[in-house]
């Protein structure tokens, strides 16, 4: 944690050398001093941050592909006549055991496709979906337990400090 | 010009909210309509504040973000904690 | 050209919300509705506020946007979340070509608990449905 705090400070130095205040600019000086602090590497032994960084932008790489993709299917589906949808509610067990996780894991299910979070169950052991596209539900469990969850786990893992 | 365009397809599709709004044949229902159309004005403030060439609007968006969140909250209490069922068998 | 990217990118926030919309008013279920609902706005106001951004150029303005579409992004998801659950609660009905519904029975209507499926079903199971 310590290290974004000298991140973001790097990131204002730039800011102020250069001596342009815009966003755009702001994020150059962010990753320069990202970069800085990958060469310096051995200085601060076992930091978590070089690790979860890389996790996080290709978290977020994902989440942005799936967003877009939710959205297409759903705009293909309001536009085409027919309903083709298979809509069922279905139960997915967790492996997520923190609520910080679960919350997280809860938006990003109703934000991808086709899926909507509806309950967690009171020992928070299980988790109930409406799914839009589930003629196969194993399909769609399988699909949301090693995309999103694995994700959330691994990146959790990361931020949490030992 | 194009910009009046964009105001006038979400105007549109705000309008397609209330419909539902009208429609829906539970509170429940309209809950979802009132959540929809809150987010569609928020799209609207951004781009108005683009046409109109006046950022400030930016703020009203916020504003109305926040709002609107807190209005299906307070939707979401009443439908499962008060008032009459919804549906009868 | 930044002008013409950012009126594109205003253009296709505004293109998905529109479609949302006539989904909103299209599809048969309030669950299915949610669907529309929940994930068009959040991605909509991304790419409008992102338009925006580019449009003013001033750090002020981009940060506000950006503060507007983490906002939305954190709070439509958990909105519809909520809704969904007191609809769901409420006794909304499904829609009839709904393949199956593993939720049902396990609510405790009195104290609104959720159980597991193959734990013990509630007391008072969900009213039989009307025909949507």
């Amino acid at each position: 944690m310590n290290l974004l705090v000298l991140n973001l400070c790097l990131a204002l130095v730039w800011v102020l050398l250069t001596g342009t205040l815009t966003l755009l600019n702001l994020i150059i000086g962010f990753g320069i001093g990202y970069f800085v602090l990958l060469m310096l590497r051995n200085v601060f032994p076992r930091a978590r941050y070089f690790r979860t960084v890389p996790y996080l932008i290709e978290f977020l790489l994902y989440f942005a592909w799936e967003l877009l993709l939710a959205n297409l299917r759903v705009a293909i589906d309001v536009l085409t006549p027919r309903h083709r949808m298979h809509p069922r509610v279905l139960a997915l067990p967790l492996d997520v055991k923190t609520d910080e996780g679960i919350t997280l894991l809860a938006n990003l299910i109703t934000l991808t496709p086709g899926s909507v979070s509806l309950d967690v169950s009171s020992d928070r052991t299980v988790m109930y979906l409406h799914v839009m596209y589930a003629s196969d539900p194993e399909l769609v469990r399988r699909t949301i337990k090693e995309g999103l969850e694995r994700r959330v786990i691994r990146l959790l893992r990361g931020i949490e400090r030992r | 010009m194009f910009g009046t365009a964009l105001l006038g397809m979400l105007g549109l599709a705000i309008m397609l909210g209330f419909v539902r709004l009208a429609r829906g044949p539970s509170l429940p229902d309209r809950a979802v309509a009132l959540d929809f159309i809150a987010s569609l004005v928020v799209g609207f403030t951004g781009v108005f504040a683009v046409v109109v060439d006046a950022p400030v609007f930016l703020d009203l968006g916020l504003v109305l973000a926040l709002v609107g969140f807190l209005g299906t909250v307070a939707f979401a209490r009443y439908i499962e904690k008060g008032g009459p069922p919804w549906y009868k068998s | 050209m930044v002008q013409i990217l950012s009126f594109s990118l205003l253009a296709a926030g505004v293109a998905l919300m529109l479609i949302a919309a006539v989904g909103v008013v299209r599809f048969p279920d309030l669950f299915m509705r949610i669907h529309c609902s929940a994930k068009s706005p959040s991605l909509g106001v991304g790419l409008i506020m992102l338009g925006a951004a580019l449009y003013f150029d001033d750090i002020t303005v981009s940060s506000k946007a950006a503060v507007i579409v983490m906002f939305i992004m954190v709070t439509s998801p958990v909105g519809a979340h909520v809704l969904a659950r007191a609809a769901y609660f409420a006794g909304v009905p499904l829609w009839r070509e709904t393949l199956s519904d593993e939720l049902r029975d396990h609510y405790d209507l009195k104290t609104h608990e959720l159980g597991r499926p193959g734990a013990t079903p509630a007391r008072r199971p969900r009213p039989p449905q009307p025909d949507l």
